[in-house]
């Protein structure tokens, strides 16, 4: 187990610069989600911190030693990948022990450590199996259980969980928590997918072209976001109309800043709200029902705003009806311009 | 399944099937089994009524060492050029799949399959050229080497193999090709970030994985050139005596039909034979 | 890094195999323009032995009928294997699969077992040899190439265009000819180059199905090579060569081979 320095590190495909003097640190033991839209670098940076990818400039220390010059297979790493990647020519025992096999462990210890591995992620009885023959899930586990039986410095996940339906990848998601506990592994794991990044994480650093926005821990990031891109990347942000902040009590002085709030942190109703609470009138547009949860669309200012609640938390309110929508003062994000 | 279809369907399958089948019918599963009939024969029938059947024409090859002597001959010829196809053409078909991206390895992969498309005969002959004594070979070699030396491959063996390597080398390299490019990519990333280094990954990812395509590409090989007489005729010489050329001599000097009919037949039984040993491979090939 | 040198042996490996598959073309092309009978060198240009080739009847005479075979096998195989693939490709049915299967025949067993078959069966039902005898070999030869190369064409084809083209109210000739058929038709168009070259390159089955002294231009070759070499055969090769590799050219880029599909 290790910490994973990178800094300044750059690195360009052709005239296309995919990742551009990112410094980022990776404490030992800490389960990290790089986070970020597609083409914003974030599977590049994993990639490169397995060694697939050689950098143009910067430094990478896994541990003690700066590796941003040695190759994938010499770097001690273990790897997860979208589609599990498992070799369809072995058995699940021979998926798991290729690594053991690779660095010469004797037969008798390789059985041992596969077992243990299996063992950890609830697959002991699949050993003979192949791939093919198991559910996604399954191979998933096998994935994750061949990635760590070298017992790794660093464990890298590239979208581990994308190809699962949702279900599973909830049930995933745990068991992957769990797993990281149980052995410490620094872990870093890649995802398009905020609300996975702010399950799984103790720590998010979000990517935007090719740079790191913003690193923090996952309620951090997602109640102070630093720009209106991770704003609204992490989640639904409404922004308050700069003609409505007036009457408003407001975390800070509004010159440079912008301030909006989570749907989640809104209460709507048709009398005024006491003072106190931040309260803005507008428009109710559209009601959407969502089985325990609703969603209002509500029109304030000519801004769309967006209210999320327990549906039976929300009164009865026709369509194009005046609302007050109100929020706790403390529940505002003030965020750069 | 036939159930399924109506009046209407049926006879617009009939109608779109019967011409091509019916063609390959009297073309060659007619003659096939005709052909097994005639090498049963004591004469052909358009060559007089006198015509009986006979076990003979097998029995000759059973009596007649020279018979087997050159089916054996044969076998080994094409054994020996599958070798050399593979160990030229399999690190070929790495480079191209594996190695070589994007509209470069698209080139590079149509003009590697160019020429296996292109007239074999004229290919013969073109080595014939490059081989003969005084030919190009000889007097480029003599240009760059110090010392001269007298190289007529020209009708030996070496020749046929050279000629015989040189038609069906596309074959191993096309098979090979299709079936390392199907294996993903992420499988060998995952290989090595547990730390196989290539030959790790050679040996136990892409070998096995590609083996079906690898063995196709070698029955292809192998099995025209067991049925070779036109490559070893123009680059062997009097060393280019095989069971393929034993065969044309049957229908088109010998004129001794039915014996060639037996020949073919057993040719054919040895092509089927291997057909079958290798078929439960193949079947993986067309995954 | 190991593995930049590794490519480097890679690519001059593949260099190295180009370079033995297309040498003896090229110096067999290159001599069929040296003035010296006898292949001698130094190179000396001449256009002669072309300008003997077309003077020379028999050449000349193989040549048209070689061309008009694979004309006739073209037409007769792109038209039958065309509609043998929309049968296979559009309706299930028991023995679909053993159809397929016997596509492989005329291309897996080595031709001359089929080339002697064909003789011997061709002379019992009083065909015999000749040029009638040579394009029905031909165009069983070329069949399976062209049901392939369509069907491949076939399997990307959505058949929702065709169920959307009835759903509009076309019937079943208009949904073939104005929907299924021009999609298909680079498949079409490949498949017929093939066949073209699956017969005019075509040696062996030629070679025992064509009556003596009435060939076609490969058995020709094949004869006069026997006898021995002359740069007039260089001459009738290149061109050869040069058109049947323009031909298959021209099909790869029409079929996509070597593409990413």
């Amino acid at each position: 187990m290790s910490q994973v320095e990178v800094s300044h590190v750059t690195k360009r495909f052709g005239t296309m610069t995919a990742l551009d003097d990112v410094t980022i640190n990776f404490t030992d033991g800490g389960f990290f989600a790089l986070l970020g839209p597609s083409g914003s670098g974030k599977t590049t940076l994993l990639r490169t911190i397995a060694g697939f990818y050689f950098p143009e400039s910067g430094t990478i220390r896994i541990g003690d030693i700066a590796v941003q010059k040695v190759p994938v297979e010499k770097r001690d790493i273990g790897m997860m990948f979208q589609n599990y990647a498992l070799f369809p020519n072995m058995s699940v025992a021979d998926n798991v022990g290729f690594g053991l096999r690779v660095r010469k462990v004797s037969r008798n210890e390789e059985a041992r450590r596969v077992a243990e591995a299996l063992e950890l992620v609830q697959l002991g009885a699949f050993a003979a199996r192949r791939p093919q023959q198991l559910s996604g899930g399954q191979r998933q586990r096998v994935a994750l259980a061949r990635a760590i039986v070298t017992k790794p410095k660093v464990l890298l996940l590239d979208e581990p969980l994308s190809a699962l339906d949702k279900t599973l990848r909830v049930d995933m998601q745990i068991e992957l928590k769990r797993i990281q506990r149980e052995i410490g592994i620094t872990t870093i794991f890649v995802t398009h997918d905020q609300e996975e990044a702010l399950t799984l994480a103790d720590q998010i650093g979000i990517l935007k072209a090719g740079r790191i926005v913003q690193v923090g821990a996952p309620r951090d990031v997602y109640d102070h976001p630093v720009d209106a891109f991770t704003a609204g990347f992490l989640g639904d942000a409404n922004w308050v109309p700069d003609s409505a902040m007036s009457g408003l009590t407001l975390p800070r002085e509004p010159d440079g800043f912008r301030f909006a709030t989570r749907p989640e942190m809104l209460t709507i109703s048709q009398d005024r709200p006491a003072p106190g609470t931040n309260s803005l009138p507008g428009k109710l547009k559209q009601r959407i029902f969502a089985g325990t949860m609703a969603t209002c669309i509500v029109d304030v200012n000519g801004e769309s705003w967006k209210l999320t609640a327990r549906d039976r938390d929300i009164p009865q309110i026709a369509a194009n009806d005046d609302v007050w929508i109100s929020w706790v003062p403390r529940d505002t994000m003030a965020v750069p311009r | 399944m036939a159930g399924t279809l109506n009046m209407t369907d049926r006879r617009r399958l009939a109608m779109l099937l019967t011409p091509a089948y019916l063609w390959l019918l009297i073309a060659v599963f007619l003659p096939l089994a005709a052909m097994l009939f005639f090498s049963f024969l004591t004469k052909m029938p358009q060559d007089g009524p006198d015509w009986a059947i006979t076990l003979d024409n097998y029995s000759a090859f059973l009596t007649n060492p020279t018979y087997g002597t050159l089916l054996i001959k044969s076998l080994q010829l094409g054994m020996i050029v599958s070798v050399i196809c593979v160990i030229i053409g399999y690190p070929c078909a790495l480079v191209l799949a594996k190695s070589i991206k994007g509209r470069a390895r698209e080139a590079l992969f149509l003009m590697v399959i160019l020429p296996f498309w292109s007239n074999s005969l004229v290919r013969i002959f073109s080595w014939a050229i490059v081989l003969r004594g005084n030919g190009v070979l000889e007097l480029t070699l003599n240009a760059v080497l110090p010392f001269d030396l007298n190289l007529n491959l020209m009708f030996t063996t070496h020749a046929v193999v050279i000629g015989l390597v040189h038609s069906y080398l596309p074959y191993v390299i096309l098979t090979s090709y299709l079936a390392l490019q199907a294996i993903d990519d992420d499988l060998i990333d995952a290989a090595r970030s547990m730390g196989a280094s290539k030959l790790t990954i050679l040996r136990r990812l892409l070998l096995p994985l590609s083996l079906p395509g690898l063995l196709a590409g070698v029955v292809l090989v192998f099995v025209p050139v067991v049925g070779s007489f036109m490559e070893p005729r123009i680059l062997g010489g009097r060393m280019g005596t095989y069971y393929g050329t034993l065969i044309e001599d049957q229908f088109v000097a010998v004129y001794n039909w039915p014996l060639g009919a037996a020949l073919s037949f057993i040719l054919l039984a040895v092509v089927l034979v291997i057909l079958a040993v290798a078929s439960p491979v193949l079947k993986g090939a067309r995954t | 890094m190991t593995g930049g040198l590794l490519a480097l042996v890679g690519r001059i490996w593949l260099v190295a195999i180009l370079i033995f598959l297309y040498a003896p073309i090229l110096v067999m092309a290159l001599m069929s323009f040296n003035a010296s009978p006898f292949y001698q060198l130094p190179f000396e240009f001449t256009w002669r032995w072309y300008q003997d080739l077309s003077g020379n009847a028999q050449i000349a005479t193989a040549a048209i009928r070689s061309v008009l075979i694979a004309w006739v096998t073209t037409l007769i195989a792109t038209a039958l294997g065309t509609a043998a693939s929309i049968a296979l490709f559009r309706y299930d049915f028991r023995g679909k699969r053993v159809l397929q299967i016997l596509l492989f025949p005329p291309i897996a067993i080595p031709w001359l077992i089929t080339g002697t078959a064909m003789l011997t069966f061709f002379f019992a039902i009083g065909i015999g040899r000749g040029t009638p005898a040579v394009i029905i070999g031909h165009v069983a030869l070329a069949l399976p190439y062209v049901i392939v190369t369509v069907t491949a064409r076939l399997a990307s084809f959505d058949i929702t265009l065709e169920e959307a083209a009835r759903a509009m109210g076309a019937n079943t000739w208009t949904v073939l000819t104005r929907v299924t058929l021009p999609w298909i038709s680079p498949g079409i168009v490949a498949g017929a180059l093939f066949a073209f070259a699956v017969s005019f390159d075509q040696f062996v089955v030629s070679y025992f199905l064509s009556e003596p002294g009435d060939t076609t231009l490969p058995v020709l070759i094949y004869t006069a090579i026997r006898k021995g070499f002359t740069p007039e055969i260089n001459a009738v090769s290149t061109i050869i060569i040069t058109i049947s590799m323009a031909i298959m050219f021209i099909a790869a880029r029409y079929s996509k081979i070597g593409g990413n599909n």
